[in-house]
This record gives C-alpha cells, structure tokens and sequence, in this order.
C-alpha cells in the first residue's frame, strides 16, 4: 500500500521533479473531491511537468496513468496529444491503446477528439471503420462517435464506394428509427456541395428509400424529416415539388377517413402540401384540427398556428 | 453521498390535500375546479398512433412510457391543488447545499475537470429555489481564483488549460455571487485576449486551445463577452485576423446558420444530427448579439425549426426529448424548453400578441411528477435516473421558462456593435399554470440562465470602468 502512494515520489525516474500540490484557494473551497492518495500524487507531478512543458516519455506515462483514473480530464488530453508530437511517438501505438479506452468509456468525448487529433496526423483512417462498428454496437445513437465519422468521411473522401452508404444502410436495417444513421446518409449524400441536390437520380434513389423506410412502420419521424428536408432543398432538375407527395401522404392520412390516420407526420406533411394552394386551406384547416384534437394533441398550440397561417382560414393574415 | 434510486412512496395523499392549510382564494379554487384535477386522458394514455415493427428505439420507447406513466397517473408525494405533485423546494435546496459544499468521495474524480460546472448548477439551481446564493461569496472566490489563468480564461481545477465551457460556468458563478469583490475576480484583459485565441476564421468559436470548434463555443463566448462588457474588437494576434478589421461577430452568424440540418433543428458543427441543447446554444447566442426578430430569421429557417422544436414534445411522456427518435429527459426542459421565449421574440411583431407554440402544462405535470426526488430532493432525466447538479438546474430553468413570460424590448442602444441586445429580455407576467403559489420559481434570464439582476449588476459594473 506505502508503495502504491508513492508511485512517483519514491521513483528514481521523477527524482527531479518537486510536485505541485493543489491550491485550492485561501478558504473552505467548495465542491471539493476527496481524491485518492494515487490521484493527488499524479496530478500534483503532472502540473509540475506542465509548468515545464516536458514533452517526455516519462510524461506520457503519467498522462496515461491520470487518464486511466480520470479519462473526463481534457487538459491532460491535450497535453497527452502535445507530447506525442514532440516526441514523435508511435501513433498506431496509440489508436491501439484509445481503442480499449474508448470501448470502456463509451461516454467520454475528450477522447473523440484525441482522436480526430491523432488519425488526422496519421493522415490514414485504416481500421477507423471497423472500431466504430463495434462502438455502435455498444450505442448505435451515440454523438460524438457519429460526429466523428462525420469528419472522418470528409477527411479521408469516404463519401462512395468506401462502405459508408453500406454501414448505414445496416444500421437502419436493424432499427429504421435510428435518426443518427438516417443524419449520417444524409452527409453521405449530400455533403459534398450544392450540386448534389441537383442530382436527378440521387434525388429519386433518396426519395424511394425514405418511401420505403415509412412503409415499413409510418410513424417513425425520422424519413417523414429526410423528405421534407429533400422537399426545401432539392433544387434545378432535381428540385421536388410538394404538391408531389400528396399522394403518398394520403396513403397514411386521408381526410376522407380521419379515424384511421396510420401516421400523424403524414398528416402534418399533407397540411403542409394544401396549405399552398389557397383554394384547399379549408381542407388544411381539418388536417391541423385533426392534428390537435386527435392524434398530436400535446402540439395543439403548434398546429393552431399553423392554422393561423393559413390563407383565408380566419388567421392573422386573414383578418388583415 | 451515493444517490440511491426512488422507491416509490406510497403516502396517504387525499389527506396530504385536505390537511394543507391552503389560503381561502384556493380553497375556493379547489372548489371550483373538482374536475380540473382528473387528469386529461393525454397525459394518461398511449400515444393515438403506434406501429408495429420493433426496434431498439420503439423498445426503449415504450419502456420509457411504462416508467412514466405510473407517475403521471398517480403523482408521488404531497400534491398542489391540481392534483400533481409539489416542488419539494426545501429538500432540492438541502440537496443542492451539499452538491455545492462537497466534499465529494473519490468516485467523483470524473468531476475534477467540471468543478466550475458543479458550482454554477448547484448555485444557478439554488437561485431558482429563490434562495440568496451571496452567503456563498467569500467561498466562490476562493474556490475559483486557482481556476483562472494568468493566459486568461478558468480551467476545470487548478493548473488545467483555460476551458470556454469553465469560464462560461466560472463567470456565471462569479456573476451570481456578486459584489465587487466577486466581479473584479476576472481578469477581463485576459480574457478577451484568451477569447481571441479561441475565435476561428471560420466565424466559429474553439472550446479550448487545439479543442473542437462547436457552438458551445459560441455560445459561451458571446455570453462571457455580453456579461462583462468586453470590447468586440479582436486582440491582434488572433487566429481569426486576416484583413484587420475582424471583429468577434465576423462570420458568425454563417457559421451559426450553417449549423441547422436538414431536420430545422441545430447540430454542435455543420453537418452534424440535430440537437436540443445545441439549439439553444444556437438561439441565445443569436439573441445575444442582436434583437431576436432581426437575426433569427435572418440566419435560421424559421419554419423547418420550429416544427423541429415542436416534435420534441411527445405524449403522454410530455417533456422534451433532445432529438428525432430519442428519449424524454428532464435536461431538455430547459435546452429545448428555453428556445421558445427566443422563438416567441423572434416571430414577435408589434401588432401581434405573444402566443404559445408548445404545452407549458405538458413540461410542468412531466418536470414535478417524473423529474423530482422525492426522497433527498434533486431533480433528474427521469425516475429510474439518479438525481444530479446539472438536471437539477436545467430541470428547474425548463420550469422557470414553462411559468414565466419573457418579453423582449428593442432599444436603440442594443447595437450589434455592442453585443447588448441580452439586455432587452424581461420578465412580462406569469403564465396560467397548474401550480400552487408554492411551486412557483424565481425566473433566469432567458439567455444568460442566472437571474435578470445579476446579469445586469455585472454588464452595469464593467460598463462603468474606463478601459480594462
Ligand atoms: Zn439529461
């Protein structure tokens, strides 16, 4: 145990070193941990080496041994990623070691970004697909991990015939409901500029997947977002009209048979289509009643303004 | 220290009620409105619609309505006179002391990066439960002197990098405490400088020196350089001057539009999923540097968002969910409840009275029946969460912004060149809501979430001094 808490200052290697103790100000400081004594050591040699700025092997050790206790401490992070610069340390070495920090720490960010750090130097993203395979098989939603894809896909021109397409396309096979997939192909599709939405038949190919995906189980919101955003942003040959989708959303909401609407996001979407045309805005106003009274209630308020922003419909901009 | 889970309390309810000693104006209230305390079916029943297929998420879903519901069906604990139940106002507060005091045991190392944070969501948290945080002065600037770095900015703890997410919950710290002493902590010189490292060329803000660029870093810089009045002007050796003329705001409002996805909602970086809190980071960051119904339109699709905001709030669970397909949780009564004061502002118009575009009652029954401890006080995500700092702030700011009208007043002196327009919010009325006198909480400023006199104590305080 002596032995244990002495693991620097007993060392031979850190000799040199006078360890900087904790200030934690004149009086009683508040929210204060009661750290263990191997944590007090190691902090107070590492604020000692950083006062220095030692970029050394002996340091990268001890930001190892303070991760392994506190993986939430972005300072030594950054000081971590310094180092392995300075010293020109293997960084395969070091994507091997993150692999099993990260699989541990599933909700740790500071890593992702170590990590972008570090895979951005190695200019290489070989096997950075496969380990986020297996994160997602931990957390298929988690954030920073498919923001890192994001910028992994950027980085190293994985937008097609990389396996990206084909990763999501699995992932939204196992649960079609999973909005971090369905964000990540859309990235996929259209991130690389502009043009993309005047793609005819990678508009079409997009659509029919969306369609596709809602048939499988209608009132899962996340295609229902995937077409409208395709609706405002499509544009040129490719552009896709509203009025378009009025028939697919009747297929799911009809208001000749308002009791078995099979999807409230298709009767937002068909609001949204008779809307336009002010001849329908009374037929608008019904779908937005029925949103209110019947199957989106806790959004009354939200669909009584769209209703106040219909044409003709008793609105605000009726009454002007 | 170790929170254990709720167990479910079985106390005698009807007598809590009718042995209450509630004011005459209420009895008669209680009175009148014998069936307003029958629950609405809403918030009782299974959504109208549901599909077949079953995935991970329908099956957490509807794991998550089963939890729910007993609680909203039969609220625990003593219940106001609309049959939910009460703010435990003393035990959060008790709670709240001691996630402020600490000591912490050895388990909370996690937390040695985010002291900072500990100290404004107990202390933010506390203000809320209108208890008078300047007891606490003395302490707070000795607990955050070794946070702050001669370079400018605070860390997480002594010796650690300066942290834009540290110094935006230092500051807040500082500035709720108060007093001159507190406020002329900060090295405002510093600061601005160590804030002009962080500016990026891109119009964006990084979290810290070699940290990501997202839009907590826009959000809390702008706040910082709000609240203590620094000057827009960038220092010279910052990354983001190329002709000179760059300023804290150049490019920022693009770089914030293009932070809006597909889905209207807002991602922490371009391209990335949608998400509750970030568009409140979004929002208020905005509102800070201009009056809402100018800059919001301007930068954000103002359709597409709200219909995103909006479907944030599923039935019967009935709080806010974070993004598309997620879960309920308390956190997101203020990250996604808090964009609709902004929202509000910015669709006002003189000639048009303030609507609401979303259902205070469904936030407030979710927030006193699901979100509260009921047996050591704190606030969570949901029941089968542990209580904890940071739900119990934001958990609290979401019932601050579900009983308060915010109102924004534009001034001529709100410039954009003075990254003032904070300054415009007030607090307009209270809402007609489902709550005892008892469960009212003291309003946050809608952007700044620290209460209105504290914010401007502070921009008053360094609007007064010459320079730095
Ligand atoms: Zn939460």
């Amino acid at each position: 145990m002596l032995e244990k808490m002495a693991k620097y200052s007993n060392a031979e290697e850190w000799a040199d070193i006078v360890p900087i103790p904790q200030d934690d100000g004149p009086g009683q400081p508040l929210a204060a941990i009661a750290y263990s004594d191997d944590y007090v050591e190691a902090m107070s040699y590492l604020r000692a080496v950083m006062a220095n700025n030692e970029m050394s092997e002996r340091a990268l050790h001890l930001t190892e041994d303070i991760i392994r206790m506190n993986p939430a401490h972005y300072t030594v992070w950054l000081y971590r990623s310094r180092i392995l610069f300075a010293t020109s340390s293997s960084l395969p070495a070091e994507i091997t070691w993150l692999n099993t920090i990260a699989l541990k720490y599933q909700k740790n960010y500071q890593i992702w970004h170590h990590r972008h750090t570090i895979v951005d130097a190695l200019n290489s993203c070989t096997g950075e697909q496969d380990f986020l395979s297996q994160m997602f098989e931990l957390d298929m939603k988690n954030y920073h991990v498919w923001s890192y894809r994001q910028w992994l896909v950027k980085r190293f021109d994985l937008w097609e015939g990389k396996g990206e397409l084909e990763a999501v396309e699995s992932i939204l096979e196992r649960d079609v409901r999973n909005n971090s997939a369905w964000n990540h192909r859309w990235y996929l599709v259209f991130g690389r500029g502009e043009s993309c939405f005047e793609d005819k038949e990678r508009v079409r190919r997009e659509v029919d997947y969306a369609k596709e995906a809602i048939h499988l189980a209608p009132q899962n919101q996340s295609p229902w977002n995937y077409i409208r955003g395709l609706i405002r942003q499509t544009k040129g040959p490719a552009a896709l009209s509203l009025a378009s989708f009025k028939q697919f959303a009747s297929e799911f909401a009809s208001l000749d048979d308002p009791d078995n609407v099979t999807s409230s996001h298709a009767l937002d979407l068909l609001a949204e289509i008779l809307a336009e045309r002010e001849g329908d805005a009374a037929d608008a106003a019904k779908a937005l009643d029925l949103l209110a009274k019947k199957y989106d209630p806790i959004r009354e308020n939200y669909w009584k303004y769209r209703k106040s922003l219909l044409v003709g419909q008793g609105g605000v901009k009726a009454a002007a | 220290m170790a929170m254990e889970n709720t167990t479910n309390s079985s106390d005698s309810r009807i007598e809590e009620l009718s042995d209450s000693e509630l004011p005459t104006s209420e009895m008669e209230q209680v009175a009148m409105s014998a069936e307003e305390v029958s629950i609405p079916s809403l918030f009782t029943s299974h959504p109208p619609i549901k599909d077949n297929l079953v995935t991970i998420t329908s099956e957490m879903q509807g794991e998550t309505l089963a939890e729910l519901l007993p609680y909203l069906m039969e609220p625990e604990g003593d219940l106001n006179v609309f049959g939910i139940s009460s703010l435990i106002r003393k035990k959060h507060t008790r709670y709240l002391r001691h996630m402020l005091e600490g000591p912490f045991p050895p388990q909370f190392v996690a937390a040695d990066a985010t002291r900072p944070w500990m100290l404004y969501w107990a202390l933010a948290a506390m203000t809320m439960l209108d208890v008078d945080v300047s007891e606490y002065r003395e302490r707070i600037i000795s607990t955050c002197t070794p946070f702050q770095n001669k370079t400018g900015g605070f860390g997480g703890g002594h010796g650690q990098f300066s942290h834009i997410a540290t110094s935006y919950a230092s500051v807040l710290s500082i500035v709720m405490v108060g007093g001159q002493e507190a406020l002329d902590l900060i090295d405002r010189k510093a600061m601005w400088h160590w804030l002009g490292q962080m500016k990026q060329k891109n119009g964006g803000f990084s979290v810290c020196e070699g940290g990501e660029i997202d839009i907590r870093g826009a959000y809390c810089s702008m706040t910082i350089i709000s609240l203590l009045n620094l000057p827009l002007e960038l220092p010279a050796n910052s990354p983001a001057q190329v002709n000179g003329d760059e300023t804290f705001l150049t490019n920022l409002e693009e770089w914030v539009s293009s932070c809006q996805t597909y889905e209207g909602g807002i991602a922490g970086a371009p391209n990335n999923e949608a998400h509750g809190a970030y568009a409140f980071c979004a929002l208020a960051c905005l509102a800070i540097i201009d009056t809402p119904s100018k800059i919001i339109p301007r930068c954000l699709n103002m359709p597409s968002l709200i219909s995103w905001l909006s479907s944030q709030q599923h039935a019967p669970d009935s709080g806010f969910a974070g993004r598309t397909n997620k879960l309920v949780d308390g956190c997101y009564s203020h990250w996604v409840g808090g964009c609709w004061p902004i929202i509000s502002a910015a669709l006002s118009s003189s000639s048009q009275p303030q609507t609401d575009l979303w259902s205070r009652e469904g936030l407030i029954r979710f927030i006193l029946c699901c979100c509260q401890q009921q047996k050591q006080g704190g606030l969570r995500d949901k029941p089968s969460k542990n209580p904890d700092s940071y739900h119990s702030c934001y958990v609290l700011a979401g019932l601050s912004t579900a009983q308060h009208y915010f109102g924004f007043q534009d001034q001529e002196s709100f410039s954009v060149v003075r990254a003032s327009a904070g300054f415009g919010w007030s607090i307009t009325g209270r809402a007609d809501v489902i709550c005892d006198e008892d469960d009212w909480v003291k309003p946050v400023h809608p952007l700044f979430v620290v209460p209105f006199e504290r914010a401007v104590e502070c921009r008053k305080y360094f609007e007064e001094r010459e320079g730095f």
